[in-house]
């Protein structure tokens, strides 16, 4: 039968069999890999994606029934190549090792931020509670999350300030420093 | 992993439903949230030649008022709007914390109230994959002809474990069963059999299109307590949900249900004498419903965490949970 739906802003029809899930869907026929196969039955999260901006287990859903929906893959968020604020903070807090779980995570979290620009940890913590991760003991996504809700908060503030006073700030407190947290913690020392 | 092939149905009224329901029986199953069927599928556990996708049609979603003032809620709303609908939260508190606490947050947007309320019974020797279950012997609720948790019977003993049910039992909800002959209302405990291995009591081309839950129980006080391993994701093991107000005689009126533990969601019948009793002794000696609760409670061997750990559990459950509404 066939299935049209939008992946990550572009139009799609397939011809697939009404047994196919949405998670083969997007790796097999449309080889968009992002999406990771954890579990298979519906309890890790790896899967998670946006249908219709609310997240969902591909592995869960039948492609068929996504029919005139419109999915994001972790493929689909970043804008001209370059990634979001929470990817990047992924990459820089630890908050990926083996990196099986984060594109579920990352989708789960896009879906928190995107209905509450101003979450607590504990909120951060609920909203990521149905993805595992193996590696990471959770305290890296965690912050993570923040750094990334500090960036877009500093962003705006610095949207928010005149330019003149902003450059002047920036020349009386001499080059700028390494970010604080900018490599992840090694427990190694 | 991908699901055996079936032909697919997407329906556009709930009169379709029935019809291609009633037409194909046992050989199609009813696919709503799909986070109970497509893992099963994906099991074994059930190879329909049809699928019957509620998701398409419109009116069986949404949570409304009645005239006289009941509330309506549709089968396939889904878990998430149940549990944060902020009016309903407020009238049946109890209602929104047992369906919080279901699954994980993505599965409670995808899984729906009439899914939840049909959801299949669970044992350890059930809920696993074809190639397990065939390695350690095929049980008579599928596949087999023996009962491995209690091999002397010819009963399945798999535990229904959906955590809206015991709460819409103590506050007195009835089902809408939409049927080849019409609609018919039903108290929700006459959804059950009891039977592991065929735990509903839904017809030919029957589907639960609606619950209905009385004015009358809103604003009664309420306690969930659920035990599982992990607080996110896992089902419950064992779960109790008490509702109870005192009148303004003094009277209480009061109601508990277990969930997890039994073939179907029990009430525990004699519980609101026994309590009038209790309450009687000074101090209040709740020793005895407690006890009536340990007479309800049939926890066998059907999950990795033991039975007695589960009989345990719900002893202390039924302590807090009266601590809670009678403090
Ligand atoms: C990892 C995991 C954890 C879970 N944890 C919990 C938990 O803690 N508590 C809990 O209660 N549940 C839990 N569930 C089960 C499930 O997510 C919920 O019970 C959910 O509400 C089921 O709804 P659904 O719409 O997805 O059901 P579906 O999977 O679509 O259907 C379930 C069953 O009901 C039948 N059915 C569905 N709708 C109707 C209808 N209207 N009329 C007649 N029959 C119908 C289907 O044919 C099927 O047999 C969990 C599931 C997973 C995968
Ligand atoms: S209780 Fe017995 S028959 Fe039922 S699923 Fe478990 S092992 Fe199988
Ligand atoms: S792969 Fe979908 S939830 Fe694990
Ligand atoms: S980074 Fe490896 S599972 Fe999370």
């Amino acid at each position: 039968m066939i299935t049209a739906f939008t992946v990550n802003g572009q139009p799609r029809r397939l011809e697939l069999d009404p047994a196919t899930l949405l998670l083969e869907a997007l790796r097999e026929h449309l080889r968009l890999t992002g999406t990771k196969c954890g579990c298979d039955d519906s309890s890790c999260g790896a899967c998670t994606v946006l249908v219709n901006g609310q997240p969902a287990l591909a592995c869960t859903l039948l492609a068929a029934g996504c029919d005139g929906a419109d999915i994001t893959t972790i493929e689909g968020i970043a804008t001209d190549g370059r990634l979001t604020a929470l990817q990047r903070a992924f990459g820089r807090m630890g908050g990926a090792q083996c990196g099986f779980c984060t594109p579920g995570m990352v989708m789960a979290a896009k879906a928190l931020l995107d209905g509450n620009p101003d979450p607590s940890d504990g909120e951060i913590q609920a909203a990521l509670s149905g993805n595992i991760c193996r590696c990471t003991g959770y305290v890296q996504i965690l912050a993570s999350v923040r750094a990334a809700l500090a960036e877009a908060a500093g962003a705006a503030a610095d949207a928010a300030r005149p330019k003149a006073a902003a450059d002047a700030q920036r020349r009386a407190a001499g080059p700028t420093p390494p970010p604080q947290a900018a490599e992840p913690q090694s427990a190694h020392g | 992993m991908s699901l055996p092939s079936f032909q697919l149905h997407r329906p556009r009224e709930l009169a379709e439903a029935v019809a291609l329901w009633t037409e194909h029986g046992a050989a199609a199953k009813l696919l709503a949230g799909g986070t109970d069927l497509i893992p099963s599928l994906k099991q074994g556990l059930f190879a329909p030649d049809h699928l019957i996708d509620l998701g398409a049609i419109a009116g069986l979603t949404g949570i409304s008022r009645a005239a006289n003032g009941d509330w309506l809620i549709g089968a396939m709303t889904r878990i998430h709007e149940v549990a944060e609908d902020p009016i309903l939260g407020r009238e049946f508190p109890l209602l929104a914390a047992a369906a919080g606490q279901i699954a994980s947050p993505v599965l409670r947007r995808m899984g729906t109230l009439g899914g939840n309320l049909c959801l299949d019974t669970r044992c350890l020797w059930y809920n696993q994959s074809y190639l397990w279950r065939q390695s350690c012997g095929f049980c008579l609720k599928k596949n087999g002809a023996v009962c491995h948790v209690a091999p002397g019977g010819r009963r399945c003993w798999a535990a229904f474990s959906a955590d809206t049910a015991p709460a819409l039992l103590v506050l007195d909800a009835s089902v809408e069963i939409a049927g080849p002959a019409g609609a018919r209302w039903l108290p929700l405990a006459e959804l059950y059999s009891g039977a592991g291995d065929h735990p509903l009591r839904l017809g030919r081309g029957e589907i639960l299109s609606r619950v209905r839950l009385p004015a009358a129980a809103a604003g009664m006080r309420g306690s969930y307590q659920k035990f599982r391993i992990r607080n996110s994701i896992d089902y419950p093991l064992a779960a109790l949900a008490l509702a109870l107000r005192r009148e303004a005689n003094g009277a209480v009126t009061a109601r508990l249900a277990l969930t997890a533990l039994n073939p179907a969601p029990v009430l525990v019948a004699g519980l609101e004498r026994c309590l009038a009793a209790a309450l009687a002794a000074d101090p209040p000696d709740l020793a005895a419903v407690v006890q009536l609760v340990n007479r309800a409670a049939k926890p066998l061997s059907t999950s990795t965490v033991p039975a007695d750990y589960r009989r345990e559990m719900v002893l202390i459950q039924a302590r807090r949970a009266l601590e809670a509404c009678l403090a």
